[in-house]
């Protein structure tokens, strides 16, 4: 199996004076706040959001009307480049501005441990960019890694994982979705109260996405939003592979959750590759996400296709029953504690305070609401405003690093690999190339995107193909760091 | 492939200590574990100083 993967995490942001017709014009201004090495703009014509992996092209997606509502008529419209601002950083990532939010994809990793620190490398980044921001222009600049606004509002933290193209379209959606419906039973960040119109109230809820999905699969992302996304951009070599865009996630400040998130998934996905067929399905998967986010019994029971009950936990005990047969060598670990945190869920998931986000967070409002003697129902408002706290990324007013600060929180990874993370990128993979590219040629780098960049030497165009998987990464770094031209680099990458 | 080196920093054994569970009847709605956890008193205090409204005021766009 090819183990490759990322994360694209859209940033909540708020700057003194801006309100959300301004969010946009504001978020776009932090990001150009990044002071670090970097290069763009971003080369779009290898782009197509609207080509969907079931064989067919859309004309237009769909636009959110709530959100319209906040585009003044009139209002000077940006081109997609200056108003997305992108770069590449050092460390082989994209920073941009996507309608509002700061985003952050992580270089494209190939171990959890890599990934977990360029996640967390991320949030430091774009703090960066908010705390340069705030002290140029004076405005106070807040961010939050989180996915709602609390009015309707959601923003993503996707996933995106290397996969086989052989194989069906029909047999991902059939053995993912039961999968993406229930591992939220871990990989939840919690969130206070509800947010379906027509829905039952709901003062405490695992996950922060579950109630914006309406289908299982769609090319769209704005809006109807699926648990499965068929963008089809490979960011690759499309004849042989695929990219699969899991839209389905929470953001996790916690380090254990992230990696079990996409450690997890990136085990089913080689499942799928390798022909299994899940013996669990269920009767709707969107509304069974619904159901367990919201499940105040801790259950988690959902109604199989065959009509009968099942719990979450026994559903992910399917797929982790079925991954340990695949015996792929370093998934012990992931492994290991996967099954132990089933264990736990099924038995008591309080346990599961010092690792998992959604139960972190209830314990501590929980303990707030005893000692201050709130109401759920009553001071919703009040915990809402924690529940945002938990989640800004400022080590000295996040309620998340307050529980790090206490001991409070299991975490994977040290300070100098995070610290490492935001200025060089995974040795072991085409962002190894990315990052050194940005080094040496940082100033006449043209455009950029995942699968190479265009770098201007002496009034000549030249294009650097990134080679795929397999390359002898660190063997090309070597010989790209002497090469003495742009002309010579790209000799280097042809013969690759 | 390699998920993760199994390094012993990264594996901490969940609580052994008792735990009470939260009342679970299905119409009941969250209660308060009573879980044994660190010293969490300064980081009350930190939630203390969060503006209670600040989610009230929190407006986003609709991404992706």
């Amino acid at each position: 199996m090819n183990s490759l993967f990322g994360i694209e995490t859209e940033y909540g942001v708020t700057v003194e004076g801006a309100d959300a017709t301004g969010l946009v014009a504001a978020s776009r201004e932090v990001v150009q706040s990044y002071s670090g090495r970097s290069a763009g703009p971003w080369n779009y014509r290898a782009e197509d959001p609207r080509n969907d992996v079931r064989g067919f092209h859309v004309d237009k997606l769909s636009q959110d009307p709530t959100d319209a509502q906040f585009d003044k008529p009139g209002d000077k419209v940006a081109s997609p480049t200056e108003d997305r601002c992108d770069r590449v950083l050092l460390n082989g990532a994209r920073l941009y501005n996507d309608h509002g939010h700061p985003e952050y994809s992580t270089p494209e990793c190939s171990s959890l441990r890599a990934l977990v620190a360029h996640d967390k490398a991320g949030e430091r980044i774009i703090l960066e960019c908010a705390n340069a921001y705030a002290a140029k222009t004076g405005k106070a600049t807040q961010i939050f890694k989180n996915n709602t606004d609390f009015h309707g509002a959601s923003y993503g933290t996707h996933e995106s994982y290397l996969m086989q193209r052989g194989v069906a379209w029909d047999d991902v959606i059939y053995n993912l979705a039961p999968f993406l419906a229930t591992r939220i039973i871990y990989a939840g960040a919690g969130k206070v109260g509800i947010e379906e119109r027509g829905a039952p109230s709901c003062s405490y809820q695992l996950s922060q996405r579950a109630d914006f999905f309406s289908v299982l699969q769609s090319v769209d992302t704005l809006h109807n939003r699926p648990l499965v996304n068929t963008r089809d951009e490979a960011h690759g070599d499309a004849r042989r592979f695929r990219r699969l865009h899991v839209i389905a996630g929470d953001a996790n400040l916690s380090e254990y959750a992230t990696a079990l998130r996409v450690g997890a998934t990136n085990l089913v996905v080689a499942l799928i590759e390798s022909g299994w067929e899940t013996p669990v399905t269920l009767r709707d998967a969107v509304r069974s996400i619904k159901q367990i986010s919201r499940d105040q019994t801790y259950r988690w029971l959902v109604e199989g296709s065959d009509g009968n009950h099942i719990s979450a936990v026994d559903v992910q005990r399917a797929y982790w029953r079925a991954a340990c047969k695949l015996e792929l060598p370093g998934s012990e670990w992931l492994l290991d504690e996967w099954q132990a945190t089933l264990d736990a869920l099924a038995e008591d998931p309080w346990q599961l305070g010092d690792r998992l986000d959604w139960v972190a967070k209830k314990l501590l409002l929980d303990e707030f609401a005893e000692a201050e003697g709130l109401d759920w129902e009553q001071d919703a408002l009040t915990l809402q405003s924690l529940d945002l706290a938990y989640h800004n990324v400022d080590p000295a007013e996040g309620l998340y690093y307050g529980l790090v600060e206490s001991g409070a929180m299991l975490t994977l990874v040290t300070e100098e690999e995070i610290e490492a993370a935001r200025c060089a990128p995974p040795s072991d993979t085409r962002a190894a190339l990315r990052g050194l590219l940005v080094r040496r040629f940082a100033d006449t780098i043209k455009s950029a995107s995942w699968g190479g960049l265009v770098v201007e030497e002496a009034g000549e165009r030249i294009n650097l193909v990134l080679p795929e998987a397999a390359a002898d990464y660190p063997a090309l770094c070597q010989q790209i760091e002497t090469a003495a031209s742009a002309h010579d680099v790209a000799a280097i990458l042809r013969k690759a | 492939m390699n998920f993760f080196q199994a390094d012993e920093t990264m594996r901490r054994p969940l609580p052994t200590t008792p735990m009470e569970k939260p009342g679970g009847d299905d119409s009941g709605g969250p209660s308060a574990p009573k879980v044994k956890r660190p010293d969490t008193r300064q980081l009350l205090d930190r939630m203390k100083r969060v503006d209670p409204e600040q989610a009230k005021r929190y407006r986003q766009r609709s991404g992706q």
